[in-house]
């Protein structure tokens, strides 16, 4: 790691970073602080287990609502926080390293006396700390507005603490992967469609695979098959060995990484 | 300090470095003259460490380049051939972050190069002309005061002025036993600083020569306007190849046998003299036929 290196990308990337925290803590604020009003609609689980079950599903409401938890696990993880998560790792990615490669800025800072190596993991660990920025700055305001902006609903902290590490966790995976992808390129158009297009497809699968039960073993291809938010806020995931298989993936995933950036050629 | 050994490089069997061979003495300032796409660049890649051989090897300072490219950076100065730094920041927040990469406190130096350049560094990058990136990248490349300087293409884009200011510093930096490499397309430009030069064509090194043998090949075509027709057939008498092209006008090519051509115009009434300006192929047209007839 080399430490200004750090600083001044944190720095370069803080605007961009600022705005998607904006975005999902102003979200999931908003989302909470309209829960009562849905929960008190008489006839709204009646009406959601009308639709078929494969819809239920890819809404997030397989059984209705029936917790503050699952609503907004169902409602904003399900939904809208991955794709603010699946644009943010892919777009910061590849603006950390193909970028520049593709335009030259590299050479500057591999004519300074930091190895390659150490320049790699400086860029890996901007991408990281990014993410874990977004996703505190959410559990912080979720559990926040669920305690001050309504009443009478409790959120269970700790397992919605549990939800956003392993969220950080599985978006941590697609950023090593996007990483990779982004330290092989030499041209940013295309690492990031290549980073782009794996992942929306990876997000299809999942869609797919919830549709029907003849599409299901298209979830098996996926990586977000690992990610059921409601399950997870609802303790029926097992945790510890989800978070550790994502995590080894993560530092692998990293690590080969870096060691491929080490070893090509750069058109610098 | 700077030593290529047989580098080898090929991109397409037509492109790339084929086994160049040159070294660079320590206090040695060595000219790398070639056209464009000539390889230039690819060398100066190799030296820096961004690009792995297919065969042969280079060195600074007993260092591999390819295997310890982190440890030569410590001792050397880089200038890009393109200059593009980071986005979203200054002069000097960009010059300060490459200050702390290198953990160098001392700005003295730094300052005295902005001062000498007239850089106004609280520009932001991306509103710079070529020019002020290009007086940038040259501080960033001098500021820590390395060992050896490799410079890719250094004076493009600066003004005439900027030009001398730049050959002051490098004769400077010569003056204090630094080693420097500098490419170029311009003989001009290589002339005034370089003790040694080598000319790359299509990959390979054609010509690796001291200044002196090189200014011996070097060919200049000089346009005489004289003011008689006798002075013109005198002219095409003479042992030196001409070409009369107007009406007493005549070109006149020197190649190392200045003295006879002076000789020959004390015996003139010239009326006007000029030089053509030429291309590296013209100049050293001469030195390529006759590699090429050698093979």
């Amino acid at each position: 790691m080399s430490w200004p290196l750090y600083l001044s990308m944190m720095k370069s990337h803080a605007k961009m970073l600022g705005g998607f925290i904006y975005g999902a803590v102003a979200y999931i604020v908003l989302i909470i602080w309209i829960y009562p009003s849905i929960a008190d609609m008489k006839g709204f689980n009646e009406m959601i287990a009308a639709l078929p079950e494969g819809m239920r599903k890819l809404i997030g409401m397989e059984n209705g609502i029936n917790s503050l938890s699952d609503y907004i696990a169902g409602e904003f993880y399900g939904m809208l926080f991955l794709i603010i998560l699946m644009v943010y790792v892919i777009l910061t990615s590849t603006r950390l390293m193909a970028r520049l490669v593709d335009q030259g800025s590299m050479a500057y800072l591999l004519a300074t006396p930091n190895s390659r190596v150490k320049i790699a993991s400086t860029q890996a660990a901007v991408l990281i700390t990014g993410l874990a920025c977004i996703v505190v700055f959410t559990t912080l305001s979720g559990i926040a507005a669920s305690e001050w902006l309504i009443s009478g609903y409790e959120l269970d902290v700790r397992s919605f603490v549990k939800l956003n590490v392993l969220t950080f966790l599985i978006f941590s995976c697609v950023a090593a992967y996007c990483f990779l992808i982004s330290s092989i390129c030499n041209d940013e158009k295309k690492a990031l469609g290549v980073s782009a297009g794996i992942t929306l497809v990876f997000y299809m699968f999942n869609m797919a695979g919830k549709l029907s039960e003849k599409t299901e073993w298209l979830l098996n291809l996926s990586i977000f098959k690992l990610y059921d938010p409601i399950k997870m806020i609802n303790n029926e995931t097992d945790a510890l060995l989800t978070g550790s298989i994502l995590a080894v993936t993560t530092i692998l995933l990293l690590a080969i990484s870096i060691i491929v950036f080490k070893r090509r050629n750069l058109p610098l | 300090m700077i030593k290529v050994d047989g580098l080898t490089k090929a991109f397409t069997s037509e492109k790339g470095l084929f086994d160049l061979h040159f070294e660079v003495n320590k206090g040695e300032v060595f000219g790398y003259i070639g056209p464009n796409g000539a390889g230039k660049s690819t060398t100066i890649r190799h030296l820096m460490g961004f690009m792995k051989p297919d065969s042969g090897h280079s060195s600074i300072h007993g260092l591999d380049c390819w295997k310890n490219s982190a440890q030569i950076q410590k001792l050397a100065g880089y200038l890009p051939g393109e200059i593009v730094f980071l986005e979203g920041m200054t002069g000097l927040s960009f010059l300060t972050l490459i200050q702390q990469m290198r953990k160098q406190k001392e700005t003295k130096r730094r300052d005295e190069l902005i001062e000498r350049f007239q850089l106004d560094v609280k520009t932001p990058i991306r509103k710079m002309s070529k020019g002020m990136k290009q007086k940038v990248g040259i501080i960033a490349a001098f500021m820590h005061e390395p060992e050896v300087l490799i410079l890719d293409e250094p004076t493009s884009g600066l003004d005439p002025l900027m030009q001398r200011v730049f050959i002051d510093l490098i004769l400077e930096e010569k003056m204090k036993n630094k080693t420097i490499l500098m490419s170029s397309h311009s003989f001009h430009e290589i002339e005034r600083t370089c003790d040694s030069a080598g000319i790359i064509k299509d990959g390979r090194l054609v010509a690796y020569e001291d200044m002196h043998s090189l200014r011996t090949v070097q060919r200049r075509v000089f346009e005489v306007k004289v003011r008689t027709d006798a002075d013109i057939e005198k002219m095409v008498q003479s042992s030196l190849l001409t070409e009369v092209i107007g009406e007493r006008t005549v070109h006149i090519t020197v190649q190392g046998n200045d003295q006879e051509f002076i000789q020959l115009l004390s015996q003139c009434e010239v009326q006007h003299l000029d030089t053509r300006p030429q291309d590296l192929e013209d100049i050293f047209m001469h030195y390529y036929d006759r590699r090429e007839v050698a093979k």
